[in-house]
């Protein structure tokens, strides 16, 4: 802005009011009031910084958004991983005190030891966003900061000061609060995950308040905000949903991290035993993960359904229009990483000494190869949350399991695993299956639509059909995988290389969805900082494309994985290196 | 190598298989490429499974392996997504604009823009003066100062004619996406709402009005399950201001097409 302009605008100013003179006052005056001008100028730059959306600063080549974005996705993706990784850690631990198998006390440690490292970076990302965020929108974060006072400034820095203490005494205490006094530790562990989990159900407070802020029939939201108490806006209507979707997807993420690290570790061991204990390491944190990612379609549908009861616009939003083929894309992440899992699992099932015995039950297959165009046709019938689904539902997949014994006809793992893989590839094909083609679904041409007779495939009911499907057989499979350990003969240390491939695979896949996901949810503000009360007036407040998106959340994918792999360098060679030496005997010193 | 060969024939086979019955049924193009690919995937997990087991590579080949499979998975994911059709976000831009303008203006930022642009207008002005004083003399000066104002604004288009109000009424239909769940003049709606080319024989403009305000003031017969959820979002009256409502109810009250079946309205409030 030139100081021509700003003294030519007070100039303005001065005439509006009827101040009238001649040409050559207002000439002799310009200098005078270019000064004056100046100083007003000065006075509109501090409104100008502390208006919502406008920034006094401009992050050099992202853009603030972006810049928020990356930090924000990085906060969370470490957030997710230490608070994750302890729920894994404490079920590891109480493993092997309940099987007296130190593979699993080995395991949680030395998780314990990577969660420790990565605890400083949540912290450091943390203060970052909250700097990048206060730069670039000043006002907004200073007026957010004011509606959720008491948990920034109490709550939440003390329970995070709290979970310091018990992360470190749970480490420090390890070797000393052993044997009998196990059972301590695993109680300070349980300690430790409370403080986790409560802290993750205070701080998705404000962060489902921006998308869900509480309202109510006929009051404007402005209105009703001045009145809401502190628990009425943390209670919001996608809180819950958003606190149960985080809880088991940071179960499964920590998982995943997990057997990234196993199998980081499995390429550089340099004995059989290592090599066997790291394939077993590998082998129950990806089941772990497993047992959190079957939650997660269903929680977060549960948190959609919320959404959308919330306001219905965000449905469209999501499915039809900008951001339908983010969820495309969700799909066909998702759907390698089914395909994946499963893949370990068969991996995993060859390295077992007399698998090729394990048979079951011809129902299995059976209800496998039904079960995608009979929860279609259910679904179709009774739409969630009509229970009359689940009454046709839980009794056809219960009934391999409940009623195989009774039929004599059965089939060998290997086939069942295969057929799996089948109508795993059909699911992907419907859930992958789109209305249209299309970036937005509002002026979608004919030519681009699925015909009549094929639209079905592109109905949320199909969709959830072969989400159900895509878990079925990933649970069939399991059983499979069970009933083989039972039967044969595990050889640790055994299994195919390729499977430290896919552990890899599954922890990019995981981080790249959350990435995603993390995205969509931000998104869903659509041009406001807090749904339909605070507008973002930046000119940054629109839809990206989903090719900008991806870039983005792939570099900070890469990110994430790269400090975790050093993190877990870090804290597990020396200890694997320190295992492997011998301490041999002190050498003797001449006294003087 | 034997195996890949022979399951990536199945998969083409398959996948040439699936996008023969799609284009017979009249698929669209996309549609048989995305089972076509499905299918070569498949091809590729099946050649996976029965793959020989790949022996332990030592610490070198392991890093070099790893670091190839990252720049796999990284060119995939990004390729990936850019190879889905992509939203233009100028199209978005240029709604939100026209949504935000009025709270943009309102904001310090706005009148600081509005203030420079009337700085503008007025510096062009006194430098025009400041030559023609130069030219002409004094005398003149004082007349040329009260010559109407460059920077004066022109007749509020507020009190515009009915032509504005149609303009501003299918202006706020596109803005406030009313397409996403209604259809109108055969295009928009998913079934959600009901289609609303009659809708102008069934209610008066301040029925309109009322429903976009309230959505629980009246209920579209057959629609009781939508009602009752309250689908129709409870948000229009925060944002849109009066005007902006009148106006997409006068423009919906001009449809009056009896030859579309729009349910009736069933007063509730």
């Amino acid at each position: 802005m030139s100081h021509r302009l700003l003294s030519v605008g007070f100039f303005y100013i001065h005439k509006d009011r009827g101040h009238r003179g001649t040409v050559k006052t207002h000439s002799s005056s310009l200098l005078a009031l270019a000064l004056l001008a100046l100083l007003c100028g000065l006075g509109i730059s501090d409104v100008f910084a502390q208006e919502a959306g406008t920034s006094p600063v401009d992050f050099p080549y992202a853009g603030n958004r972006t810049a928020v974005w990356i930090v924000a996705q990085l906060h969370i993706l470490f957030a997710a991983f230490i608070l994750g990784a302890p729920i894994f850690v404490v079920i590891s631990e109480w493993l092997g005190y309940r099987k007296q198998d130190p593979r699993y006390d080995r395991m949680a440690k030395e998780v314990t030891k990577v969660t420790v490292i990565l605890f400083s970076m949540t912290a450091v990302t943390g203060g970052l966003f909250i700097f990048v965020l206060l730069a670039a929108y000043p006002q907004f974060t200073t007026s957010f900061i004011n509606q959720f006072y008491v948990v920034f400034a109490i709550i939440y820095p003390a329970l995070f000061i709290a979970e310091t203490i018990l992360m470190y005494a749970y480490l420090y205490t390890w070797d000393i609060w052993k044997g009998e006094k196990k059972g301590r530790h695993i109680a300070l562990g349980v300690l430790l995950n409370l403080v986790c989990l409560l802290i993750l159900f205070v701080i998705n407070g404000p962060t489902s308040f921006m998308n869900t802020p509480p309202k109510a029939e006929g009051v404007s939201p402005q209105d009703f905000l001045a009145a809401a108490t502190l628990w009425d806006k943390i209670a919001n209507q996608s809180w819950f949903p958003l606190s149960l979707h985080r809880i088991d997807g940071n179960v499964a993420f920590g998982g995943f991290i997990a057997g990234m690290i196993a199998a980081y570790m499995y390429m550089a061991a340099k004995t059989k035993e290592e090599r066997a204990y790291y394939d077993w390491m590998g082998f129950v944190a990806i089941w772990i993960a497993v047992g959190g990612s079957l939650l997660q379609p269903f929680t977060g549908l549960l948190l959609a359904y919320e959404m959308c009861d919330y306001d219905f616009s965000f449905c469209p939003y999501m499915m039809a229009d900008q951001l339908s083929m983010f969820f495309e894309m969700q799909g066909i992440m998702i759907g390698l990483l089914f395909l994946g899992i499963n893949y370990y699992s068969w991996l995993s099932v060859k390295r077992i000494e007399g698998a090729d015995n394990v048979r079951i039950s011809v129902l299995a297959p059976i209800v496998v190869v039904i079960l995608l165009p009979v929860t279609m046709w259910v679904m179709n019938s009774w739409w969630i949350p009509d229970p009359m689904s689940l009454a046709f539902l839980l009794p056809l997949t219960m009934s391999p399991f409940l009623l195989g014994r009774f039929v004599p006809v059965t089939v060998s793992a290997r086939t069942v695993i295969k057929i799996g893989f089948i109508i795993m590839l059909i699911s992907d094909a419907v859930w992958l299956t789109p209305a249209g083609f299309v970036a937005t679904g509002t002026d979608m041409p004919d030519e681009m639509k699925l015909p009549e007779g094929w639209d079905y495939l592109s109905s949320m009911p199909a969709k959830l059909s072969a989400i159900f499907t895509l878990v079925f057989v990933t649970i069939v499979n399991f059983v499979l995988y069970n009933r083989a350990i039972k039967q044969g003969t595990i050889l640790w240390g055994k299994i195919d290389f390729a499977a430290q491939f896919v552990l890899i695979f599954l922890a990019f896949t995981s981080t790249w969805i959350m990435g995603l996901m993390g995205a969509v949810r931000s998104l869903l503000k659509k041009y406001f900082h807090t749904y339909s009360l605070v507008s973002d007036l930046s000119a940054e407040s629109f839809t990206p494309t989903l090719s900008y998106s991806a870039g983005w959340i792939t570099a900070i994918t890469v990110f994430f994985i790269a400090v975790v792999t050093v993190a877990a360098l870090i804290a597990i060679r020396p200890s694997v290196v320190q295992a492997k030496e011998p301490e041999g005997n002190p050498v003797p010193v001449p006294v003087k | 190598m034997w195996n890949l060969f022979k399951k990536l024939a199945v998969g083409l086979v398959v996948g040439g298989g699936l996008a023969a019955i799609a284009n017979s049924q009249e698929v669209p193009v996309s549609f048989q490429l995305l089972f076509f690919i499905i299918a070569l995937v498949g091809a590729v997990v099946f050649a996976l499974l029965d793959a020989k087991t790949l022996n332990v590579m030592n610490g070198g080949m392991s890093f070099f392996a790893v670091t190839v499979f990252w720049v796999f998975l990284i060119s995939v994911c990004v390729a990936g997504a850019s190879f889905l059709p992509q939203f233009d976000p100028e199209d978005e831009k240029a709604k939100i604009g026209k949504l935000l303008d009025k709270e943009r203006k309102q904001s310090a930022q706005g009148k600081t823009e509005e203030l420079i642009a009337r700085a503008k207008a007025l510096d062009q002005q006194v430098k025009a003066l400041e030559d023609r004083l130069k030219g002409i003399g004094g005398g003149q000066a004082v007349a040329m100062t009260q010559a109407p104002s460059a920077t004066e604004k022109p007749a509020a288009s507020g009190g515009g004619g009915a032509g504005d109000i149609m303009k501003v009424g299918e202006e706020q239909w596109q803005l406030q996406e009313c397409y996403n769940c209604h259809k109108l003049r055969g295009e928009g709606g998913k079934k959600r709402g009901p289609e609303l080319d009659n809708i102008g024989t069934l209610l008066t403009v301040e029925e309109i009005q009322q429903k976009i305000a309230d959505p629980k003031s009246f209920m579209a017969e057959g629609y009781d399950k939508e009602w009752q959820k309250g689908i129709m979002p409870d948000k229009f009256k925060d944002l849109m201001d009066p005007k902006e409502m009148l106006a997409l109810a006068t423009w919906l009250g001009s449809f009056k097409n009896v030859a579309v079946n729009t349910p009736k309205p069933i007063k509730k409030k």
